[in-house]
């Protein structure tokens, strides 16, 4: 059984101006000890995918449907108790923005202790040493005076890893981070995937990780949804996604990007701009700004179909594959015809 | 006066010897900019100075881009913003056009300012949400009174053309366009005088990957139909590679490295540019993976007290004690190249080079420099 099961998963929120629909059919699994990347621009949905199965929206305004099985039991129907209980200890959670998501009146090591007496019933003293102990996993000089100072003392590099260790006290399985190192400079970028991954050898935790870089996808994911207009165009492991791209989005997500491996005059660039989600387009949602667009594709809503048979890579477009197939040669070989 | 002194025994002279042509748009020489930390209320002591820029020296030669990266902090923003005067230099000199800015009075730079405009980061921030795009673009033309109020319309219309915006969008407000469509109107706002130097501040980093393509391509555009010239800040090596015909890397207020971009990304020499480059994500899964980063230890110190000779001697990995942290080193060519300056004792010999053989290498090449070290230090 998969650690993570998501069917079908929509989200939508009611507000003055019309239904949102933030989450339009998202389906994906994450097993144990795996990496999945989430990847789309701002407003396709990925934050809000994953904030629903944290059961994190808005009350009164957000109306979910769908499946998420956290080992075989429904997050989505789960009581808010019950939800309680495994956030923060079973699932935990990074956010984009360490300057925000910690309290700025209270003491680091008083923060991470409460995330774990939430959690366990342990003692003030046993909570701060294993604040200690984590401070000093995320690569914290001087852990011990650290734990007295507040949150406007660390830089954001150092927050973002005491947002780290918060997620990491309680042994989380799954760990979903949102846009973790957006916020952050390549160096400091640099330090903190690397000890993502180094946790997650040590601890064997699942990642999401939800970015808008595939650079950071391509080096830590294992599996890749692609996410447009709150839909998933592709999916797939890292490998197909990048070598075997099968959908127009995708390509131009690569084409769009400047690279330091390879040489372009011009850059491969998706006209227009991302679709409202008041009102996304009829049919394939892509359309309006795919160059290879086709009549059918304002009528009809591609589903999401196996590439060349393989499960494990799944697209929802409507050209056939023998174009497709040459497109994304092509476009890989004029990268490859670039780069040497 | 109270940083006279260190900068006085700190800095050794040790200036980059420009190349100067004299036909150069833009040549800042030992540009500083020092913000005061003051304490007390009613007499104010300066206590101690913030050196956001400590030094940097360039030119720029009409038509080119000029990239400059550095992690935030390193004063590549204040630095900008001390070329187009909207920050009041400490010291040093910005010649344009051969003419000093850096001694001019507000009313004798008014004329230069047609001729240098800044394109901003954000463009949510740097539009003002109650005037009409109209407004935005055509202000610059009526400060400087350029034409009748016909020909300013007519001329704003074909600016929001020419940035691929809809001329009819004129009387619309910035809160009816998008971030990419914003950033348009910034561009336009930017060419609206025909200026001949543009400084872009980070105008990319707010935007999605497939706008700031769009955006990218357009700067690229407009750079070769008006002969544009750009200083183009940005904290992502991928773009300023894919836009710069030189690359400038900052670290603490200082300049690192300066490079043609395909010296600096093929042969980087300064460690830091080395960590730099290592920590860029390759979007290539059979690459990224198997690539080694060069994980820098700590955080960038503070420009208050920045540490003593060679700034990034704490965290370099290349570190020699009793040389990189007593001596300076001078920004100066180390390579084959003259053009190719890096601030640094111990320059990088090859690429790529991983962590463990940057710090064998870095001991190494100390050994030989500690033999011919008295000649050195004896000058």
């Amino acid at each position: 059984m998969a650690l993570l099961e998501v069917n079908d998963l929509k989200t939508h929120f009611r507000t003055d101006d019309g239904v949102v629909r933030a989450v339009d059919g998202v389906s994906f699994t994450v097993d144990k000890g795996q990496t999945l990347g989430i990847v789309g621009e701002s407003g396709s949905g990925k934050s809000v995918t994953c904030l629903t199965i944290m059961g994190l929206n808005p009350r009164r305004s957000a109306m979910t449907t769908g499946q998420a099985l956290w080992k075989g039991e429904d997050l989505l129907t789960a009581n808010p108790r019950r939800l309680r209980e495994i956030r923060g200890s079973e699932i935990a959670m990074i956010f984009q923005d360490p300057m925000t998501s910690l309290n700025p009146v209270h003491k680091i090591g008083d923060q991470l202790a409460e995330a774990m007496r939430l959690h366990e019933d342990v003692s003030k003293k046993r909570a701060r040493a294993r604040a200690l102990e984590l401070l000093k996993a995320v690569g914290i000089p001087r852990p011990e005076r650290r734990l007295d100072d507040y949150p406007h003392q660390f830089s954001g590099g150092m927050r973002q890893r005491v947002m780290i260790a918060m997620a990491l006290i309680n042994n989380p399985d799954l760990l979903i981070a949102d846009e973790p190192t957006t916020a952050l400079d390549v160096t400091t970028q640099a330090q903190i995937l690397t000890l993502i991954e180094k946790l997650q050898e040590e601890f064997g935790s699942a990642v999401i990780m939800i970015t808008h870089d595939l650079g950071v996808v391509a080096e830590i994911a294992d599996d890749v949804v692609v996410m447009y207009a709150a839909e998933v165009a592709e999916k797939g492991g890292v490998e197909q996604i990048f070598k075997k791209p099968h959908h127009p989005y995708t390509w131009g997500l690569m084409g769009s990007l400047p690279r330091l491996d390879i040489d372009v005059e011009r850059l491969v660039q998706i006209q227009g701009q991302p679709p409202s989600l008041l009102r996304p387009p009829s049919g394939c949602r892509f359309h309006p700004r795919c160059p290879y667009v086709m009549p059918v594709c304002k009528e009809i809503d591609p589903p999401l179909t196996a590439v060349s048979g393989d499960l494990g890579h799944l697209q929802a477009c409507h050209l056939d594959e023998e174009t497709k197939n040459r497109e994304a040669a092509k476009l890989l070989a004029g990268m490859m015809a670039e780069a040497s | 006066m109270a940083f006279k002194q260190d900068t006085a025994n700190q800095q050794p002279m040790q200036q980059t010897a420009l190349d100067l042509t004299g036909d150069e748009l833009l040549v800042v020489q030992d540009l500083k900019k020092h913000f005061p930390v003051t304490r007390g209320i009613v007499f104010q002591k300066e206590v101690a100075s913030v050196k956001a820029v400590d030094g940097v020296s360039f030119a720029l030669n009409e038509g080119e881009t000029l990239g400059v990266v550095g992690e935030s902090g390193c004063g590549k923003s204040t630095m900008a913003r001390c070329i187009m005067k909207l920050l009041e230099p400490t010291s040093g000199t910005i010649r344009f056009r051969g003419h000093d800015l850096s001694r001019l009075s507000r009313a004798e730079m008014r004329p230069f300012r047609r001729e240098m405009m800044m394109i901003f980061q954000d463009p949510y921030a740097s539009l003002n949400p109650r005037k009409r795009v109209g407004f935005i673009v055509a202000e610059a033309l009526e400060v400087h009174k350029l034409g009748t109020d016909a020909e300013i319309k007519r001329r704003v219309q074909e600016l929001l053309e020419v940035v691929g915006l809809n001329p009819e969008h004129y009387n619309r407000f910035p809160h009816e366009f998008s971030g990419g469509q914003r950033q348009r109107i910034g561009v336009a706002r930017a060419l609206a005088v025909n200026p001949k130097l543009i400084v872009c501040d980070e105008p990319v980093s707010a935007l999605d990957v497939s706008v700031q393509a769009q955006i990218l391509n357009l700067l690229k555009d407009l750079q070769r139909d008006f002969n544009l010239t750009y200083v183009f800040i940005a904290h992502d090596l991928n773009v300023v590679r894919h836009i710069s015909d030189r690359v400038m890397v900052m670290y603490l207020g200082q300049v690192a490295e300066t490079a043609t971009r395909q010296d600096l990304y093929a042969h980087p020499m300064h460690p830091y540019t080395g960590a730099l480059l290592s920590a860029v994500p390759v979007p290539d899964p059979t690459v990224g993976r198997h690539r080694k980063r060069i994980v820098l230890e700590g955080d960038v110190p503070s420009p208050i007290n920045p540490p003593s000779a060679c700034r990034f001697h704490p965290r370099c990995p290349r570190f020699v004690e009793g040389h990189c942290d007593v001596e300076e080193p001078a920004l100066i060519p180390r390579g084959t190249s003259t053009s190719h300056v890096t601030k640094c004792h111990y320059p990088l010999e090859r690429w790529p080079m991983s962590e463990e053989e940057m710090r064998v290498a870095g001991s190494a090449t100390h050994a030989a420099a500690a033999a011919s070290a008295p000649a050195e230090t004896g000058s």
